[in-house]
């Protein structure tokens, strides 16, 4: 055997070269995010910038009039309003319900699954009990109930679809905390001494936390989805204030005549629910690739 | 005590002619001759050099040990031979199995080959078994995949091959699960199932290194017994110098993807020159030492494939470096029958052979900043 | 031998464990509650101040359940654990937390043991913290300390976080940690086993260096027979949660005395550096029985070249055929009686329990 030869024969394949494939993911990052953006500064930057008529109190004598007529881009309601400035207005208060029952069901869901974990024991039981009954409910059912007996209102809305977020939430946060709680640095942290708070909000909260985020942002569209469902049935957002549900609701009658009523809003609702759900994926897949 | 603590295992050394069936080069040549093997991975835009030449001869019925650390490109080597890089790899060189040229053999070819004329045996048992199916029918699923026989013959073999390898209860455990067995015998199931088209070469890849001492002894029983009854040759893979330093013929040391030393085990071991295997060597806690004995160490860790350091690889740890070692040394055959890659082997200034097996002890200062220049 | 001797006078008993018995409940198929792994059956030893007691014994052994029985996490299911004369099993929370500031652990996987998302500074800190030690500025100039005594450099690493640094690297951090609060006792669970042999090396001998600085105590739990009698002064052998042999580690090499510490020490391939001549391991018959249904009496009996009924019947309980060197079988490889006589061979008048045996000085 001879020493070092010039190499004999073949190369086999290459790929794409891996700089591309670095770029692409990035992309798939700030692209849904940056859509995710554009939905929020229109929605409430919106109307603030732009010459955008009111929601609610439009002129009678302007009524259905159809897409891209002057002064109203998307056209009008049968009372007159302005359908661009409604959706823009109605995607305020789906995002802030979003938003807000999103943060709710991550902070109280989030910690409770976490401490439900950390403690163990009958405590952990009991609670998962309950969370389980709470989660066999279908959502939708149960948010339906809820705000039936509670009556429709922007706080009643994000009271009735937090009791849907938080078990969700607490569930993947045990999950979570329990495959934490196994590994060496735990037991390292409690030989060290750390009392249990700190154990909580600063060996467990920032390990949990990419997956709680993406987990929400994965439901942020369900959430605004079930906000338009109740709005839809009349148990959400109250009219004449406009949410992309109730807009859908009541364009729904008249939909042969003007589509265009229900198209708008529904895609507005597409396009937020496709943003969030891109990001979750996209934050998903940054987090765990490391 | 008085006791010399090597007296004790020196006194039942055997000869280092290990016994073995008729071995060496059969008449068409070697069994498997690997010149310059090279494979590169492009990853994240850097390129990672796994493998950078290596170089071997394996004679039918042999027993070769790959040795080397984790980043020694040790399996991936193995790996290129059988076809099981991802295709974003890039392979060169030759490796001949019978003549037959493996780099660059089309896939279709491939899947004829691997199982039946090279197996492969991993590190987990665990992972390498289906645990949804049972032991009798993965066995029989190998078989039937390189023969046409009819169940009843295949599940026949089966049962041999299980006593083959010396699983006690053999025609129970073929209607068995996987997780009903424990990890020795999985391992030796996996063997089974390695074994099912009769390979002319095994390659175990760190095979026993899962296992517990007792077992990991039993295992490599069972190698060689094999390789003594069926004349199949085996690369075993492994960290370990003392498993290769017992049941090998023939030794390649891996550094950073090359081949730095290579010869038969006996004279290695009698004489090694290779200022790495000599740290390595050192390095092994043994039996024989006192306790409390520092280890000869040296600095730093193994570099990164990606970032290679000019010539000699192992130049920023080697005590012995000189610049002339920023020009790679060729693996040369400088004695008959060991090769190594090394401008300052030992044995040419310094000591005689054995002695001090390489690096110095440990010299890390009490308190001082003493960096661990990026190393361990 | 004579040097345990002495230390049992002069020093301090750091551990005096007895009888400490630890089970798990395993789940069947399906999630049903199954059998029980009885991890850890029965094990009484001391230990004294200023010595290495290694810990060897395979999978199923129960060695490092043993290790987490000690420290009480979690505590086991009887027994006592008296550490520094206090029993840690009658211990409430808040005494366990204070008791557990003299003992701290080293674990096996460099990178699990570090909090992925805390850095260097901040972990060496934890325990300081934790035991609320010294100012901010004070826990700070501690950490450097301890970062330099493990060999690394604060200002280059005190910043990174665990994905950045090697495993041997992510063991001196541990190491640094474990120190912090000049605990009188570590345990460290397979704490070199999953690094590669020259950093293994490194970090052994810096285990070592410590020692004879600190003036620490190791339980030092590992697989590998060799590595652990390089570092302990004695030796404790486990075999499925029995505590089958303890002596000098010297002394268990060169005459042990159970069966399966013979067996064990055959197992290993012996290689000399200096002639390179090699010995080839001589492997057991037999498969390690299952710690869910171990055998009765002794749980060795089953490979047990010496076995015979009694074996079955009787579990050995562990006693100290010479000074300092204790085993439980009935039938051990050597008593004091035969000791005379090199090579001797056990009680029941067969043979060497190997072939390796009748070659031992």
């Amino acid at each position: 055997m001879a020493a070092v030869d010039a190499p004999v024969a073949t190369v086999a394949e290459v790929d794409a070269p891996r700089p591309r494939r670095a770029w692409a993911r990035r992309l798939s990052l700030w692209v849904p995010a940056g859509l995710t953006a554009f939905v929020f500064l229109a929605c409430f930057l919106g109307p603030v910038v732009l010459p955008i008529p009111a929601p609610v109190g439009g002129n009678v004598l302007e009524s259905s009039l159809p897409s891209f007529s002057p002064g109203h881009l998307l056209g009008t309601d049968p009372n007159g309003n302005d359908i661009l400035s409604r959706i823009l207005h109605g995607g305020r208060a789906s995002l802030f319900v979003a938003v807000t029952v999103n943060l709710i069901g991550l902070a109280v869901g989030g910690l409770l699954g976490a401490l439900s974990a950390y403690i163990g024991g009958k405590v952990d039981t009991v609670i998962m009990r309950v969370l389980d009954v709470l989660i066999a409910f279908p959502s939708l059912v149960l948010t339906l109930a809820v705000a039936q007996s509670l009556g429709p209102s922007l706080t009643n809305t994000i009271f009735a679809l937090a009791f849907f977020s938080i078990p969700a939430v607490a569930r993947v946060a045990r999950a979570a905390t329990l495959s934490l709680r196994e590994l060496p640095f735990m037991t390292a942290a409690e030989l060290a001494g750390t009392p249990w708070w700190r154990m909580l909000l600063r060996h467990i909260v920032p390990n949990i936390a990419p997956q709680l985020i993406t987990f929400s942002m994965l439901g942020m569209g369900t959430v605004i989805v079930i906000e338009g469902a109740l709005s839809f049935l009349g148990l959400g957002i109250p009219a004449p204030n406009p949410s992309w549900g109730n807009m859908i609701s009541e364009g729904q009658a008249s939909l042969s005549a003007t589509p265009d009523l229900v198209i708008w809003p529904s895609l507005a609702l597409f396009v937020t629910v496709l943003a969030f759900n891109l990001l979750g994926e996209a934050l998903r897949t940054h987090w765990s690739g490391r | 005590m008085s006791g010399e603590p090597t007296a004790r295992r020196t006194e039942e050394v055997l000869d280092l002619a290990l016994p073995t069936t008729a071995r060496g080069p059969s008449p068409g040549g070697p069994l498997l001759e690997v010149r310059d093997l090279r494979v590169r991975f492009t990853r994240g835009g850097r390129v990672v050099n796994a493998v950078n030449g290596l170089s071997y001869t394996l004679d039918a019925g042999e027993i070769l040990a790959i040795i080397g650390e984790s980043g020694s490109g040790k399996s991936v080597s193995t790996r290129s031979l059988m076809g099981l890089l991802p295709p974003s790899a890039q392979v060169s060189g030759s490796a001949k199995f019978e003549g037959t040229e493996l780099i660059g053999m089309p896939e279709k070819e491939m899947r004829a080959w691997r199982g039946a004329k090279i197996a492969m045996v991993f590190q987990d048992p665990a992972r390498s078994l289906n645990p949804t199916m049972r032991i009798g029918a993965q066995i029989v699923e190998a078989i039937r995949t390189h023969r046409k026989v009819s169940k009843k013959e295949a599940a026949e073999r089966a049962v041999e091959l299980l006593k083959l390898v010396r699983l006690p209860a053999a025609e129970r455990r073929f209607y068995e699960y996987p997780h009903q067995l424990s990890g020795g015998m999985r391992q030796r199931v996996v063997i089974a199932i390695a074994l099912a088209s009769e390979p002319r070469l095994l390659i175990a890849d760190e095979a026993t290194t899962a296992l517990d001492v007792t077992t990991q002894a039993q295992i490599m029983e069972l190698l060689v017994e094999l390789q003594q009854r069926l004349g199949t040759a085996i690369i075993m893979i492994s960290h370990d110098l003392g498993l290769a330093a017992s049941y090998a013929h023939k030794v390649v040391v891996m550094y950073a993807g090359r081949a730095v030393e290579y010869a038969s085990a006996e004279k290695l071991f009698a004489n090694v020159r290779m200022p790495y295997t000599r740290a390595l060597l050192g390095a092994i806690p043994l039996l024989d030492r006192k306790t409390h004995e520092l280890l000869p160490v040296i600095p730093g860790q193994p570099p990164d494939p990606a970032a290679l350091p000019k010539g000699c690889a192992f130049r920023p740890r080697c005590d012995v470096a000189t610049d002339k070692c920023l020009e790679a040394p060729p693996l040369k055959e400088h004695e008959p029958g060991h090769w190594w890659a090394c401008w300052h082997p030992a044995g040419s200034e310094d000591t005689a052979a054995g002695g001090r097996a390489g690096g110095r002890a440990d010299e890390v200062r009490v308190g001082s900043a003493r960096q661990v220049e990026d190393g361990a | 031998m004579t040097m345990t001797m002495a230390r049992e006078r002069d020093a301090e008993k750091l551990l005096e464990v007895r009888d400490v018995v630890q089970e798990f409940a395993v789940r069947g198929p399906g999630g049903v509650k199954g059998a029980k792994v009885h991890a850890v059956s029965g094990v009484s030893f001391d230990m004294w101040r200023g010595e290495t007691l290694g810990v060897v014994g395979e999978t199923g052994s129960g060695k490092s359940t043993l290790a987490r029985s000690i420290i009480q996490a979690p505590r086991p299911k009887s027994g006592v654990v008296r550490f520094l004369g206090t029993d840690l099993m009658k211990l409430g929370r808040r005494a366990l937390t204070e008791a557990r500031r003299q003992m701290q652990m080293v674990y096996q996987d460099p990178y699990g043991s570090l909090d992925p998302r805390w850095t260097v500074l901040e972990l060496v800190e934890e325990p300081l913290l934790g035991y609320k030690v010294g100012t901010k500025a004070q826990r700070r100039e501690r950490a450097c300390e301890l970062l330099d005594l493990v060999g690394m450099d604060p200002g280059v690493f005190g910043r990174r976080r665990p994905h950045e640094l090697s495993g041997g690297q992510c063991q001196r951090v541990a190491i640094a940690r474990a120190i912090a609060l000049n605990p009188a006792l570590i345990v460290c669970d397979e704490a070199v086993a999953s690094l590669d042999v020259l950093i293994q090396a490194q970090v052994l001998n810096l285990f070592e260096r410590l020692r004879t600085e600190l003036g620490l105590s190791y339980l030092f739990i590992s697989h590998d027979l060799a590595l652990v009698k390089q570092v302990s002064d004695r030796v404790a052998v486990m075999h499925l949660g029995q505590l089958v042999e303890i002596g000098p580690s010297e002394e268990l090499y060169r005459r042990p005395l159970h069966p399966y510490t013979s067996a064990l020490l055959d197992s290993i391939p012996g290689l000399d550096p200096a002639t390179g001549k090699v010995r080839r391991p001589t492997a057991p018959k037999g498969e390690p029985p299952s710690p869910i249904n171990p055998p009765s009496g002794c749980r060795f009996r089953t490979r047990c070249p010496l076995a015979q009924e009694r074996c079955a019947q009787e579990v050995p309980k562990l006693r100290e055929l010479f000074p300092g060197h204790q085993v439980a079988c009935h039938f051990p490889l050597a008593t004091p009686d035969a000791a005379a006589t090199d090579g001797a061979a056990s009680a029941s008048g067969n043979g060497a329990a190997t072939a390796g045996d009748a070659a031992r000085t």
